[in-house]
């Protein structure tokens, strides 16, 4: 059974409109009474690919889907794509322009927190565009609000 | 330490409008310019109850502090060196009931000054 299935925009460059989709996606699992410390793993990363979507890409979509006992975030973007996965994973390794950087982001660190909240985590990017997709494993301590 | 004494003591500004509890302890904190060492860092408490009673305190006064707080469920987001924030950064913490707060002290005064009343630093666990 499918019991979340939502749809985000994540528009380039806007620094004001950063954060929505993680911030709803946030509050679906808070309503849906899932643990704390669950939640928090999946904003994080969910915040993170958004993020690296606004300063690093032309645009594009997060999908977020709660299927029995699963949670996938996936994020594609319109490009110019990831030339080199390997080195874009090595911690501290940032192309973020200045703004960004004025903007809290940029210190290269984006890829190894995702990487420390997800249980399985999957690139697939070309020039005409990137999809990343997220996946975490819901335990029965996760579905518990009181942790 | 309670949120109101640190209000009362560093002559905070209260900008968020969202009602707030100034008995509320405050016992760790965290500053950075950088939200991406904030995620980071406060990401790898997993102790439940430290976030809770944090502040985080930046010099960044936009929108993406507040979404950083609201991430890492820290409730409170201190300016410092009066950093005025924009109003749309005032809804949105209204919006995610964050309480924002600023300080015309800079970032190390008003960090060494915690940490004297026995504040705790939030490092990251390996
Ligand atoms: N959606 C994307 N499109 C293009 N490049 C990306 C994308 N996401 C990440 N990257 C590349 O991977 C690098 C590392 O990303 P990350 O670890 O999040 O660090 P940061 O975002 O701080 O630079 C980025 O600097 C960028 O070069
Ligand atoms: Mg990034």
């Amino acid at each position: 059974m499918i019991a979340v299935d939502k749809r985000y925009d994540i528009i380039p460059n806007d620094f004001n409109f950063a954060g929505r989709a993680s911030s709803d996606i946030k509050r679906t699992l808070k309503s849906m009474h899932f643990s704390r410390e669950f939640i928090k793993r999946v904003s994080v990363a969910a915040y993170e690919a958004e993020i690296n979507i606004v300063i690093h890409s032309r645009g594009g979509k997060a999908a977020f889907k709660i299927c029995e006992d699963a949670l996938y975030l996936e994020f594609v973007d319109i490009g110019p794509g990831i030339p080199d996965i390997q080195l874009a994973l090595t911690p501290g390794y940032s192309t973020a322009s200045e703004e960004s950087r004025l903007n809290g982001f940029g210190a290269g660190m984006g890829f190894s927190n995702i990487l420390k909240s997800v249980d399985k985590m999957d690139i697939l990017s070309d020039p005409n565009g990137t999809v990343l997709k997220l996946k975490f494993n819901i335990t029965e301590a996760d579905r518990d609000e009181n942790r | 330490m309670t949120l109101g004494q640190i209000i009362e003591k560093y002559k905070c500004n209260v900008y968020s409008r969202t009602p707030f509890n100034t008995g509320k302890e405050i016992r760790y904190a965290f500053c950075s310019d950088l939200m991406s060492d904030a995620l980071m860092i406060m990401s790898t408490v997993r102790e439940s109850g430290i976030l809770e009673d944090s502040v985080l305190i930046t010099g960044l006064a936009t929108n993406q502090s507040i979404r950083t707080a609201e991430m890492l469920d820290v409730q409170i987001v201190c300016l410092v060196r009066g950093k005025i924030p924009a109003q749309q950064v005032i809804d949105l913490a209204d919006e995610s009931g964050i309480t924002l707060i600023g300080t015309e002290l800079t970032m190390f005064n008003l960090s060494g000054r915690l940490y004297q009343e026995g504040i705790v630093g939030i490092a990251s666990k390996k």
